[in-house]
């Protein structure tokens, strides 16, 4: 009995996932088939499951249009987002760290600070912040880009907590081997800590690349969009060109896509290890 | 590092210069017109001007706050467009003042929509091009109906409900029912306005609570296009026969007259009630000098230049991109494009019944106005009352800013 | 702790220098790892969060560097906003939603997923990937081709198969269809991830517990689910929680990109951050009066987080 119920239950368990896999697989299918129909095929009164025939051209169209720099905007997103991750990342890594493990009598004051940071919306602080990077000089520029966004609070909380757990037994061998807190960091502690470097990295360069408002306001030179302010410049443009924001949509997921693909198992297994969840 | 440094670098190049010109580096933006070509076009003015070396910027995105937080800043525009300048940007010495250089020409303007750009008897933009809004119909769609192109805000509410079928709705006035595009149209067409004359609220009055409920109406007839992909502001919805009326841009009827032929025409928003006249929003895009433009006197040069002495460039902007009525009534009684069909109705329509909405009607306003509007469109609230409220806030408001 | 104490005292004695440094320099070292982290965001998120409550206390329009001091004028103003309270309204009706039904449908993900014996790497993928998409791209997804209100629009398409009417999605407000769309697209975005941190928790909990509940007759399913499995994700639970309030209170741009036009926003489904974009930071210039909603908006996430925090016993372990 028994077994009949766990085996109805394991079936039925089947029928929903696959339910919810295709549902969760909607939006990608809109994208591909909205991306290389034409025009009249979307706007079609009857559905069609895919148009008659793939449209590859608007592929071509996408990266020649001369109001979308299309190529610019992916090399600009991917600069951005590498820097953006690896400053992050060490940042708040010797952050985190120091919080966790260098005894101070005010640590724990810096940490509430930092913190605290993570309850502010952006939108108190975005005209002061815009109107100190303008001063700066640093509108249109990668650095304007990328050094306002290095300081994550969120980061840095997630690395103090995984350092909480990390075994002391490692750092202490390495300071009776005479080494300091900085080497000992650089050569036992990040080699041993790579999921939660895997984690935290994959996260920000998603952030990163998905950031809008941000890059919107300081990239104000066209050689400095991103591949999100290009695609919001459909929304914005009187007339809406269907196929051609869905291809670009499509386009500007394809890099996240290929990595997560890629490099999903050890983006998992370090989401699972680095304890962001404790 | 090397990354890094690439990123800079080709920011550093910036791809929008003129190389015109020599002298002082002015910065000049633009919002991001749907037409294709304007874009090389403002570049190919700018690289004309010989005086100084102007860089065109193309703003894609929610244009009036980028402006808005640039001007806050050192590194914002020296000339700009603006769907203004605001009262609160003139009040707050943003803009420069531009009265020489329109004195010379102010009576060549279209009045309607230099009002606006005035404020204590000084000029503080130089309008570029005027825009209209213009009521599309379907020729063949109202004939099978049995309908005549109306003639009242009654009649428009029939007519759109007669014109509903089960595939095609009667009248498209955006995805969020009019809200947005209305604004004061209705009140205008009930013979009222935003602001009175008199510096006083200018819809404190039953008719406008009347002609109000005849927009829930329609709503609630659902003789209204809602939720299609495009906005009142791109023609595809009429042109694509998902409607067969719709509320659009005088830019759009190019588009329409290539998809449509003749079928169809174009009405100003009828009239309501007896003190009524037909009703057609005109306003224009302006150019404004920051205050805080390290060049202030070239970028005035500049503006003068390209906005008041070059009209051969300010009849191709507003004609040969989109579809425009030039600023300059001189221009504007040149225009071959202007002078038959629906666009000379439109331009008719425009100049008999055109109204902008005034600089007194303020940012803080008009959200208030809309909040109220959407309210008794969709949820059919009390006209009287919430348009009672919004009477107060504007009280308010024309209080505050009197005061400066 | 005693070892500490000893520390401290010797500290007292030492000149200051040495006192600056620290027992082996550990003040000097936790400033080279924690400086430059420190330095950053006092820069970039302090002096800005001063900045603007400075500007709450002004009449603000169009400057950041006002005269007209006004006291807690834009503060009262604020508080007595029909549409700055609604928008709090719509804020914690969205957060009522938007919450379990993340907690639920993530966790029912990760409980699915986790015992599969094949393809589970495929299910997890597909589940995760939405985590790669941008706000941008799903919400022209969502506007544009699923939930637009004409006939070519995949949900009206559906519908029509049926024999049902076409709905205008995002413009109809009785029955609010809005919420659908906007509460679908953000669990679209964001279950994959949080599913992935229940599967984490779910690695952890030992195999013998399972045996023991399964000799004492304890049935396979919903029984070990409430006594086993629920109480042992308690830490993951807590913390997807917190993450999930606070990133409902920082919502904007799935709200945004759905319902804005080029003519504004609509009064309904508007939380507090768009409804401060328009008042303060957008076209209308209000300074002081944004500020001062946006600070308000600040204490109420740091109060509810504390709160939290407190309820669930967060950061006892620490103490």
């Amino acid at each position: 009995m028994q077994d009949a119920l766990t085996r109805a239950g394991r079936a039925l368990r089947a029928v929903l996932l696959v339910a919810l896999a295709l549902l969760f697989l909607i939006p990608f299918y809109l994208l591909v088939r909205n991306g290389l129909a034409g025009e009249s095929d979307i706007t079609a009164p009857n559905w069609t499951f895919f148009p008659d025939r793939f449209h590859w051209s608007n592929l071509t169209e996408v990266f020649t249009d001369p109001n979308l720099p299309m190529a610019r905007a992916l090399l600009n997103s991917s600069l951005i987002a590498v820097s953006t991750t690896i400053g992050t990342v060490v940042l708040a890594s010797l952050a985190g760290y120091g919080l966790a493990r260098i005894p101070y009598r005010h640590s724990s004051v810096v940490f509430y600070a930092i913190l605290g940071t993570l309850m502010v919306p952006a939108a108190v602080t975005f005209v002061p912040s815009f109107v100190l990077v303008s001063t700066l000089g640093w509108i249109s520029t990668l650095r304007g880009l990328v050094i306002p966004t290095l300081f994550s609070a969120f980061a840095c909380f997630v690395f103090r907590q995984y350092f909480l757990g990390f075994p002391q037994e490692l750092e202490d061998a390495a300071r009776v081997d005479g080494l300091g807190y900085w080497r000992t960091y650089w050569r036992i502690v990040v080699p041993n800590a790579r999921p939660v470097f895997a984690a935290v990295g994959t996260i920000v360069f998603i952030g990163a690349w998905n950031a809008f408002l941000w890059p919107l306001v300081i990239g104000q030179d066209r050689s400095a969009w991103t591949v999100q302010v290009a695609l919001s410049t459909f929304t914005t443009a009187q007339n809406l060109n269907l196929h051609e924001l869905f291809v670009a949509a499509g386009v500007s997921i394809v890099p996240l896509v290929v990595v997560f693909l890629l490099l999903q198992r050890y983006i998992v297994a370090g989401v699972e290890r680095s304890g962001i969840d404790d | 590092m090397a990354l890094a440094g690439a990123l800079a670098a080709a920011c550093g190049s910036n791809t929008g210069r003129g190389g015109g010109g020599s002298g002082p580096a002015l910065s000049q933006w633009y919002h991001q017109y749907g037409e294709p070509g304007t874009q090389q076009a403002v570049k190919r003015y700018a690289a004309a001007y010989k005086k100084a070396d102007v860089t065109v910027q193309w703003r894609p995105g929610d244009y009036d706050r980028q402006t808005a937080a640039a001007l806050l800043t050192d590194s914002g525009p020296d000339v700009f467009e603006v769907n203004g300048p605001l009262l609160d940007q003139i009040q707050g010495g943003q803009v420069a003042d531009l009265t020489d250089v329109v004195a010379p020409v102010r009576s060549d303007f279209n009045q309607a929509v230099l009002a606006p750009k005035i404020w204590q008897d000084k000029i503080w933009g130089i309008p570029q091009t005027v825009d209209t809004q213009l009521l599309y119909y379907r020729k063949s769609l109202l004939k099978d109906a049995g309908v005549q192109p109306p003639q009242t805000v009654d009649a428009l509410v029939d007519a759109a409900k007669k014109l509903t079928t089960s595939k095609v709705k009667g009248l498209f006035l955006g995805n969020d029912g009019g809200v947005g595009v209305l604004g004061g149209t209705p009140l205008f067409a009930a013979g009222l306005s935003l602001i009175g004359e008199d510096g006083k609220v200018g819809f404190d009055d039953p008719a406008a609570a009347r002609v109000l409920a005849k927009i829930r109406q329609l709503y609630a007839d659902k003789s209204l296009l809602l939720g299609a992909p495009t906005d009142w502001s791109d023609p595809a919805a009429f042109v694509q026969g998902l409607t067969a009326m719709q509320w659009s841009g005088l830019w759009a009827l190019p588009q329409i007259k290539k998809a449509l032929g003749d079928d169809f025409g174009v009405l100003p928003f009828p009239k309501d009630g007896t003190g009524g006249r037909p009703s057609v929003p005109v306003g224009a895009y302006a150019s404004a000098v920051s205050a805080r433009s390290r060049h202030k006197a070239a970028a005035t040069a500049f503006a003068k230049w390209l906005w008041v002495d070059r009209t051969d460039f300010q009849q191709d902007f507003a004609l040969s991109y989109g579809f425009h009525i030039p600023a300059r009534l001189s221009l504007a009684k040149q225009a071959g494009q202007l002078q038959d069909g629906a666009a000379a109705d439109a331009v008719r329509f425009a100049t008999e019944h055109g109204y902008a909405e005034p600089l007194l009607w303020t940012t803080a306003d008009r959200n208030a106005y809309q909040d109220a509007l959407s309210r008794i469109i969709k949820d059919g609230a009390n006209p009287e009352s919430e348009l009672k409220a919004v009477v107060r806030k504007v009280d308010a408001e024309l209080q505050r800013v009197k005061k400066k | 702790m005693t070892k500490s104490d000893h520390q401290m005292r010797d500290d007292t004695a030492a000149t200051l220098p040495a006192r600056l440094l620290g027992p082996q320099r550990r003040n000097l070292w936790f400033w080279v790892f924690v400086g430059p982290f420190a330095i950053g965001l006092a820069l970039f998120t302090y002096v800005p969060l001063l900045w603007s409550v400075y500007l709450s206390f002004f009449n603000a329009h169009n400057t950041v560097n006002p005269t007209d001091f006004v006291g807690l004028g834009n503060y009262t103003a604020m508080l007595s906003d029909d549409a700055f309270l609604s928008s709090l309204g719509t804020f914690l009706l969205f957060t009522a939603f938007i919450v379990p039904a993340t907690y639920a449908l993530s966790l029912s993900l990760a409980l699915m997923v986790n015992r599969l014996r094949f393809a589970q790497a495929f299910f997890r993928s597909v589940f995760f990937l939405p985590t790669a998409c941008s706000y941008v791209v799903a919400s022209l997804i969502w506007k544009l081709s699923i939930f637009n209100g004409v006939r070519f629009g995949l949900a009206n398409t559906v519908l029509g198969w049926f024999g049902v009417d076409q709905t205008a999605w995002l413009s109809t407000t009785s029955p609010p269809w809005y919420w659908l769309v906007i509460v679908t697209v953000r669990l679209w975005l964001q279950a994959g991830f949080y599913m992935i941190l229940f599967l984490a928790g779910l690695q952890r909990i030992s195999p013998q517990l399972y045996e023991a509940a399964a000799m004492d007759g304890a049935r396979p399913g919903w029984q070990v689910f409430r006594h086993i499995t629920f109480p042992q994700l308690r830490a993951t639970s807590v913390a997807v929680v917190l993450l999930l309030v606070i990133n409902a209170f920082q919502a904007f741009d799935e709200f945004y990109n759905l319902l804005s036009d080029a003519r504004g926003y609509p009064p309904y489904a508007r939380p507090p951050l768009v409804y401060l974009y328009y008042t303060a930071l957008g076209r209308d210039q209000n300074l002081g009066l944004g500020s001062a909603g946006a600070v308000i908006l600040a204490l109420i996430i740091a109060m509810a987080t504390v709160v939290q925090a407190r309820w669930f016993g967060l950061g006892r372990k620490e103490d």
